[in-house]
């Protein structure tokens, strides 16, 4: 292993792959602290650039906007008090008071070292873990397979924040787009709904691009006048100045928080379809609770930055594990590159790291490179940061719309993906509109195909259906599937009765 | 009824009708279930959910007390602006194949930040019209001379 990573290391560090890797990261950077854009639509924005690119080329300029973004989101938050993406939330509410009280610099480099620290943690779990849960998924068969794909469906819509049967039914959209076109076993003409191109199925790259941009371009451009109000008011200069040994010693000196909030990020990184959204407001609640000064947090102490940009580039490291052993997307910026390597006619999945050992030990290597090339581009980034958040959004995001369509046609050279596209950017619009979460409905667009496969799979080995209840690893996946359900719907539950207990409160005190 | 409730309809409604839409299909004898099975299976539990949501969506309407307060005018989501965008949008990937990839794009980069954001004065002018062109040319010079990605030639232009 430690072999392949070290080749790894110095074949992703000529100028061949580290210049993608760098501009990767500093797009990463740029996106990630432009509030509006996130990190998953500055990855669709660089996907059509990766074509023309050999495959490790793309793949590490997507590590290294997946890195760059995790930490660029910080910059805004910081100065501001606008998170650039929903991963820096919680920096917000430490980084802003503190950089009010007049130490914005201490503030920033708080970030990006618990940033680099917390990824290259990450980064360390990603090389030990995948290749052992790649093995062990080794020995799934479609019995397996099917429930693991189960299993993360159910789980990602009982995660989703808004309401379980929201969640589940957007899951279930996602499969209902992937039995639109022939069947995936014999190629049996099905639901084409008289629409040629149809006929091969719905390509899944730009279903993910048009609900996730349009959702958010259109979000955007409902409050248009609320942004441009925003982007006013950003004409503030301060120094970011900051001793590096004294930032380096607040962090070092507290190494259980750098690493449960690691962990945490890990943690949420692997389970499908979250992401450093919610890692950063876990790990940050986390930390308030193991502190001593509890109710200092959101005043600027340094904790709170801390376990916020720690977990959520750890979370980047847990999210490459899930792609990279079992084929199953962590979260929208590895659905994406999930789609770039199907571009390349690479499979991802339990076979990945051992067919593919110069791509998967070159996406190890990338991840490595990218903390502390992120640190750098954030070194000299970070002056900008300000001037490069005043961009008008209305100049923007038709340039982004039109990089949209570029990855969308490049995919096969036809329109018909553009037109899936606009389809779907409707739909996904509808979508946040209605409160269906975009995040299952993507994994079981990506999912949904597999699901089938197996499942008709296990058919044809084996008619007894009981097979998926009494292998041990299915039932267990099963099991698990439905104990996340029943968590989810006792959380909801709970999470209501509580509402009304202080709807109830309210009113006796009215 | 609530948007819940419509957005349940809908599902419901587009679920049963694909539904019936996989009654036509023929089993294959290589395969034991037909290629209907799997998308009646989905199909089946989406309407369900579907359902689920449209009723509970229905009951809570009825619970619920009256007296919900109405957002402010100034908070209201621009809904005119977003069909406008989305208007724009379509008759650009409308037009994508009659003008090719260059004009096209050239118009919708004019188009769609005045509609966005009608410019200030003629430097807002000037700033829209050079991110029209240099985002186009940079783009259009990026994919087919460097990243060899083939943009949309205009049946119309011939470009």
């Amino acid at each position: 292993m430690f072999d392949l990573l070290g080749t790894a290391l110095a074949n992703v560090s000529q100028w061949k792959y580290l210049l993608p890797l760098i501009l990767g990261t500093a797009v990463g950077a740029v996106g990630g602290a432009l509030p509006g854009v996130t990190i998953t639509m500055t990855v669709i924005v660089a996907l059509p650039f990766t074509f023309g690119l050999d495959p490790l080329q793309g793949l590490v300029a997507m590590v290294g906007i997946y890195v760059g973004g995790s930490a660029g989101g910080l910059v805004t938050a910081t100065l501001l008090g606008i998170p650039g993406t929903p991963s820096s939330i919680a920096t917000m509410f430490d980084g802003f008071p503190m950089a009010k009280k007049g130490e914005p610099g201490r503030a920033i480099w708080l970030g990006i070292w618990a940033s680099c620290f917390g990824g290259l943690l990450g980064g360390v779990f990603l090389i030990a873990a995948t290749g052992p849960l790649a093995a062990f998924a080794l020995r799934f068969g479609p019995w397996e397979y099917f429930s693991l794909f189960v299993l993360a469906l159910s789980m990602v819509a009982g995660l989703v924040e808004s309401s379980l049967l929201k969640g589940l039914i957007a899951g279930m959209l996602g499969l209902v787009v992937t039995v639109l076109g022939n069947d995936p076993m014999m190629g049996a003409p099905r639901l084409t709904l008289g629409v040629g191109f149809i006929e091969g199925g719905i390509a899944f790259l730009p279903v993910l691009i048009g609900v996730f941009a349009f959702g958010q371009v259109m979000g955007d451009v409902e409050k248009m006048r609320a942004l441009k109000k925003a982007s006013e008011a950003l004409a503030v200069k301060m120094s970011l100045a900051a001793s590096q040994l004294a930032v380096l010693r607040e962090i070092l000196t507290r190494p259980f928080l750098l690493l449960w909030s690691s962990a945490i990020g890990v943690w949420i990184g692997v389970l499908p379809a979250i992401g450093g959204s919610a890692a950063n407001i876990m790990a940050y609640d986390q930390a308030k609770k193991f502190s001593k000064r509890p109710e200092e947090f959101g005043t600027g102490v340094p904790e709170g930055i801390i376990a916020s940009e720690a977990s959520n580039n750890a979370n980047v490291g847990g999210s490459l594990v899930t792609i990279m052993a079992f084929g199953i997307p962590g979260d929208a910026v590895t659905a994406v590159m999930l789609g770039a390597l199907t571009i390349h006619g690479i499979q991802s999945g339990p076979l990945f790291i051992s067919q593919q050992p110069v791509l998967a030990y070159g996406i190890f290597a990338a991840y490595l490179l990218a903390h502390p090339i992120m640190v750098l581009a954030m070194a000299v980034f970070a002056r900008f940061a300000l001037h490069v958040v005043t961009v008008p959004k209305s100049l923007l995001y038709p340039v982004v719309l039109v990089l949209c369509v570029v990855g969308a046609y490049a995919l096969n050279n036809t329109m018909s993906n553009v037109y899936v596209l606009l389809v779907f950017g409707v739909l996904g619009y509808l979508m946040v509109k209605t409160g269906l979460p975009l995040a299952p409905f993507i994994l079981g667009v990506i999912l949904g195909d597999q699901i089938e496969i197996n499942l008709i799979r296990a058919i044809m080995s084996d008619a007894n259906p009981m097979l998926f209840f009494t292998r041990p690893i299915s039932a267990a996946l099963l099991f698990a599937s439905v104990a996340s359900v029943a968590l989810a719907l006792w959380q909801h539950r709970r999470a209501r009765l509580k509402e009304r207990a202080a709807d109830t409160a309210d009113a006796a005190d009215f | 009824m609530g948007r819940d409730g419509y957005a349940g309809l809908a599902i419901l409604v587009a679920s049963l009708a694909l539904f019936w839409a996989t009654l036509g299909l023929e089993r294959h004898p290589m395969v034991p279930i037909g290629p209907g099975f799997y998308p009646r299976v989905i199909l089946g539990i989406t309407a369900a959910m579907a359902l689920g949501l449209l009723v509970s969506d229905v009951l809570a309407r009825r619970r619920r007390v009256v007296g919900a307060q109405a957002a402010p005018a100034g908070q209201r989501p621009n809904y005119g602006l977003v069909v406008a965008a989305f208007a724009v949008f379509t008759v650009y990937v409308l037009a994508l194949p009659w003008l090719g990839f260059r004009l096209a794009t050239l118009l919708f980069l004019l188009a769609m930040p005045v509609l966005l954001e009608r410019p200030a004065g003629v430097r807002g002018w000037v700033i829209v019209a050079l991110v029209a062109v240099v985002a186009t040319l940079a783009s259009h010079y990026a994919f087919e001379s460097y990243l060899h990605v083939l943009l949309p030639r205009g049946r119309w232009t011939g470009f």
